[in-house]
Order: C-alpha cells, then structure tokens, then sequence
C-alpha cells in the first residue's frame, strides 16, 4: 500500500508515547523468543500512531480493543507495568492475570480476541451513553479482517438505526493474519459505511496531529447525536501477525519498514529523537525488571457466583 | 391471599411486568416483542405500559440482541433478551459463551452480567426443527452462565423476577409447549416467599422410584406417575428446575429411599444433562441403587418434522416403560 511519507513533526509527550509503545511491543516479542512469556500476543508495532493520536481524543470515553490492543491500551493508560504483568502471570495485572494479552477489563475499556464481538456490545454501551446524554460515545477499534463477521454487521445497523454514538476505529493494516485485504474483503469498507447511511473518514497520514485535527471535529458530530461513525486508517503493521507467522515476502516488510514513521521522525530531529529514544527504552527496560521479579499472579475462585 | 388461575405464558408476562415495575433498571429486548407481545405474547402489553425504550423491538439480530444487552448489563442495566425459538438462539451463542459467561471470571469478579436471556424451547407444537429445539445442554455446559426451566405457572411468574434480579446472567428456558397449561399463582406474594432460584423441588412424592425432569417433561412425568398409581406403583417425581448450577441434593435424598432413577429429558441423549445426573447420582448413591440409573430422551438426531415428533418427544408410555425396566433389574 503506498503511503505519503513526510518527515513528522511530532510533540515531545506524544514522540515518548509512540516510542515507549514501540519498546514495549518489541520487548514482548523477544520475551517469547526467550519462552519467558506463555501463549501468545499480538504487537501493534507500525500503528502505534493511532492509538497515541486517538487517546486525548477519547479521555472520557469508553474504549473497546481487540487482540491487537497492547497498543490502546498503554496509549489510554499510564500502567505499562499493569499490562506487562497482566500478560506475564505476575502480580498486579490489570486482571489479576485472568484475562492475558486479549482480554482485559478497566471500567470504561474492554478487550476481546474473538473479531466483531465488540461491535454489539459498544452499541449497547453507546445506547446507555446516547440515553444519558452527557455527550459521551463508545469506540471499537477492529481491524480490516474484522469486516469478514456478521456481529459487526449486526452492530452497525442498530447503531445506525438507533443513531447511537458508536464509532468504529479501522485499523486496515492491509493483512488479515497471514490473507492480505483483497483476497479477504469485497468491496470497500467506505462503501459499507455508505451502505449503511454512516458516516465515514478515510485516514491516510501517520501524522499524530492531522489525524487529531481530522478527526476531533468528527467525533464532535457524533457527540452532538449526528450518530455512527466509522474512521478507517490506512496503516501498516511491521511485526507478523503474532510471532513468526509472517507470510509476506522481505522485499514486502522492507517496503512497510521503509514508510514506517520511526526513521522519518528521527530523521528531522535525530538529536531530541534519540534522547526521547533512549529514556523510552529505559523505562520500559526498568517496568520489564520490575514485573519479572514480582510473584506470579494470585489463585482467584473464577467459579463461584456472585449470589446463590 | 390473591390466588389467580394464570398458564404459564401469563404468568411470564406478570412476572415479567412485576420485575419492571419494582425496577425501572429493567429492559426488555427482542424481535417483535413491543407492538405484537412477542409471537408467544409473553410480552404482551408491556410496551403500552412501560414505553418503547424500556421494551425495545429490535432488528433480526440474535447476536446483535445479546451484544447489546451486554452493554447496556455493563452500565447498570438488567437487560431481559427474548429470543424468538431456541433455534434461533445459535447465531448468539458466540456472545453468550465467549462474553456473558466470562465477564465475572476476566474482571476476577469486578464485573456482573444481571442480564436474562429467555429462550421458548421444546417440541410439541407441531412445528419445524428450528422451533422445535432443546439447546440448554451447550448452555449448562458452559461455566458461567446460570441455566433454569420452569415447569409451572407458579415457578414461571417467580423463577423469572429472580432471575432478573439475579446479578449472574441467566439462561431462561420457558416450556414452550405448556404455556397454555394454567395453574395457581399467588401474584401477591414476593420474592421472598418464592424458593430459592437454584433448587430443585420434589412435585409429587412417592417411594418405589423417582423420575427427574424439567421443564416440559414435568407434566409427562406427573402424568406417567399419575398411570403407575393405578398399576399400584409409587413415582416421586422431581422437577430440578435449575441446570446450572444443579441442586442434587433432593435426588440424593429420593434416590436413596427409592434405589430407582429415570432421568427424563426432549434433549437428545448423547452428552446430555441425563448423562450429567446419572453419573453424580452413580459417584453418591451408588449403594443405594436397585438398579442402572436410566434415561428417556430424545433421540440422537436432528429434531424431525412435524409429522414424526411424536415418535421423537419421550412420552408417558417412554417413561412408564424405563420405570419397567428399572424394576426388571
């Protein structure tokens, strides 16, 4: 997929986000290539711009992430060591190390691995948020395989029907695990928001600021009762879908590694990005120490009820 | 006192309009359950009384129903969902299982689903297979989820205000084929005065043999027990109405006294609850057994057409039959 590379200019806070988030991704994929994590993730490494650029625009609303999420959720969140320990079994998980990489709990965020199971529930808290009218909404990031379920479907219609503030946060990284876009997906997801009466925006920078000022102004209308909205980015994912399974060619990733927005940063300012840099890797370096020496994760009864 | 005759259709829909107006948290959803009461009616005037936002009319979209009640479970709602026939209630069950069951166990108990998931189930109605179904062993399977059938009108106007007031979710089967069977119920009594919503409950006592069921096959039991008096022989019939979790406890007692068990259900036999019962009963009651626990269900294939699911659907004869040869061992 080609994409308009321009050098970024990109605010402090917002460079030690994206790198921290890069960091943290890549110590997770060396932690399972030295087996010191079990099971499996999924790394967002190449999207982390979404996430950082979306989080303020989102401060006080409720989130739901998808098996790709480590990145929503460290962009939404100042717990990198809640989620590290949540995907290591340690203690002080973000669910006591119940739920893992995929499925992780906060009162306004939610994840899930399984695709477009989401979309459902963000209409029915959307329907909560439409009815209490304090201009809230809920967002679901899904991915471009995403669109190959029928929940999501489902979804959109009540939330079209009902004009509910649901939007949909498109992450089309061009692959579903290992089938790229067009040998998985017909048509457009532009044409299904059309199909649906939604409103749609296409997103084609990494720029963290143009996406803000793009798409602030949208989720306003959709505050405002406008109803759905979808947003679909035009991203890239550099890391394999989970670990090892990548099936694309060298020339491929090379071409993604190229656009990718580390090296065109660094190169407008290398002396501030490799300062930024470096702090970032020390801290995830110092949460990584400090999650690995905690206990493993408490025993929890998940099997009684609530009430008898 | 207020005694009324109701069936259990209307004994639903009193349940249903009590558990509304004790909480306004309490939202109805499901496909043409406003205007039209729902295709059993047992949500018949409910729209007119409590508003179209309260009892929704929702799209034909059994996953969508589901996932948007998780929702609105999640921000202090307690979501009633009809789905239309059991049959249908397949296209949900990716939400049921993977997100309604496993909300309390990922949030380590932080979150509760208080949402009620109503499924009309059974045959006998003469109608297509999809309409015809007993799914409740995939939802029983499932850790999780509550599963309950009510068998009469009394246990259908009760049972269904404590599931809603239920802060677990729970999987409501209604016997679809004795809604129209009428019954007493004292709708001036609360919830309190009801039994506890997981327990089973002995509905006619007796001391050669005892018979479980639920649900549907409560009545063919009642009634085969009611034959095997006049051939002189005593059948205590157990109603388990909970599924999940099952409250054994009564048919240990009976099973005890009597040595004999028929496990009675429409669901197909092969891994179903009677499999379930038999081997709890065999792992407790083992030397009080007279003879092999045994069961009569329905048979290990697709629910037929119509014409044939009176061969299918166990009957008095089926259950008079299995008691035979109990007593042949």
């Amino acid at each position: 997929m080609a994409h308009p590379a321009p050098p970024l200019v990109v605010a402090r806070a917002d460079l030690a986000a994206l790198l921290f988030i890069r960091h943290f991704e890549t110590a997770l994929l060396e932690l399972f290539a030295q087996g010191r994590v079990a099971g499996t993730t999924h790394t967002c490494l190449g999207q982390e711009y979404i996430p950082v650029a979306l989080a303020p625009l989102l401060a006080g609303d409720h989130v739901f992430s998808n098996h790709r999420g480590h990145g929503h959720y460290l962009a939404r969140y100042d717990d990198p060591a809640g989620l590290l320990a949540e995907i290591m079994g340690r203690a002080g998980g973000v669910c006591g190390g119940v739920g893992g990489s995929q499925h992780l709990w906060r009162p306004d965020y939610l994840s899930t691995g399984v695709q477009g199971q989401s979309v459902p529930v963000a209409a029915g808290v959307a329907l909560h948020l439409q009815q209490s009218g304090r201009g809230q909404l809920a967002a679901a990031f899904v991915g471009d395989g995403t669109f190959g379920e029928g929940a999501v479907y489902e979804g959109l219609n009540l939330a079209a029907l009902w004009r509910l503030p649901l939007v949909l946060f498109v992450e089309n990284n061009g692959i579903a695990q290992s089938t790229p876009t067009d040998r998985q997906l017909a048509g457009t997801i532009a044409g299904r928001a059309a199909a649906f009466g939604i409103a749609y925006a296409g997103v084609d920078t990494d720029d963290v600021g143009e996406i803000r000022s793009a798409v602030g102004p949208l989720l306003a209308a959709v505050r405002d009762g406008g109803g759905p909205l979808i947003v679909e980015f035009r991203t890239r994912r550099l890391g394999p879908h989970s670990k090892g399974d990548d099936s694309r060619t060298p020339a491929e990733l090379a071409a993604l590694r190229s656009a990718d927005w580390y090296a065109r940063t660094r190169a407008l300012d290398p002396v501030t990005f490799d300062e930024i840099d470096e702090r970032q890797r020390a801290r995830m370096a110092a949460v990584l120490a400090d999650v690995a020496n905690r206990e493993p994760a408490g025993q929890w009864a998940g099997t009684q009820w609530a009430a008898a | 006192m207020a005694t009324e005759t109701l069936t259990i259709g209307k004994a639903l829909n009193t349940g249903l309009r009590r558990a509304m107006e004790r909480d306004d948290k309490v939202i109805l959803m499901g496909e043409d359950i406003g205007k039209l009461g729902g295709v059993f009616r047992i949500t018949d005037g409910l729209q007119k009384d409590f508003g179209e936002e309260r009892v929704i009319d929702t799209p034909l979209a059994e996953a969508g129903i589901v996932g948007t009640a998780i929702g609105l479970a999640l921000r202090g709602y307690r979501p009633v969902c009809e789905i239309q026939f059991d049959g249908f209630v397949y296209p949900a069950y990716d939400q049921i299982v993977c997100q309604v069951a496993k909300f309390r166990y990922r949030s380590r108990g932080n979150v509760t689903l208080p949402m009620v998931i109503r499924i009309p189930f059974g045959g006998g109605i003469g109608a297509v297979e999809h309409h015809s179904e007993s799914p409740e062993a995939y939802f029983a399977h499932t850790a999780g989820l509550k599963v309950v059938s009510c068998s009469s009108p009394e246990d259908a106007h009760f049972m269904i205000q404590q599931a809603i007031a239920s802060d677990d979710p729970v999987i409501f089967f209604e016997p679809k084929r004795r809604y129209w069977e009428k019954g007493p119920v004292d709708t001036s009594l609360g919830l309190d005065a009801a039994a506890p919503l997981h327990s089973s409950r002995v509905v006619r006592p007796g001391t050669d043999a005892t018979i479980v069921a639920y649900g549907p096959m409560v009545k063919t039991s009642l009634d085969a027990a009611t034959a095997a008096a006049e051939d002189g022989r005593s059948l205590e019939v157990i109603d388990l109405r909970s599924l999940s979790p099952l409250d054994m406890g009564p048919v240990y007692d009976s099973v005890r006294r009597t040595g004999r068990l028929v496990v009675v259900h429409e669901a197909p036999g092969n891994i179903g609850l009677g499999a379930e019962i038999s081997a709890r009963v065999t792992e407790e009651c083992f030397y009080s057994l007279e003879a092999p626990v045994l069961r009569v269900t329905g048979y290990n294939t697709p629910y037929p057409a119509s014409r044939l699911e009176e061969e299918y659907l166990p009957d008095l004869d089926r259950v008079l039959d299995a008691v035979d040869r109990s007593f042949g061992w």
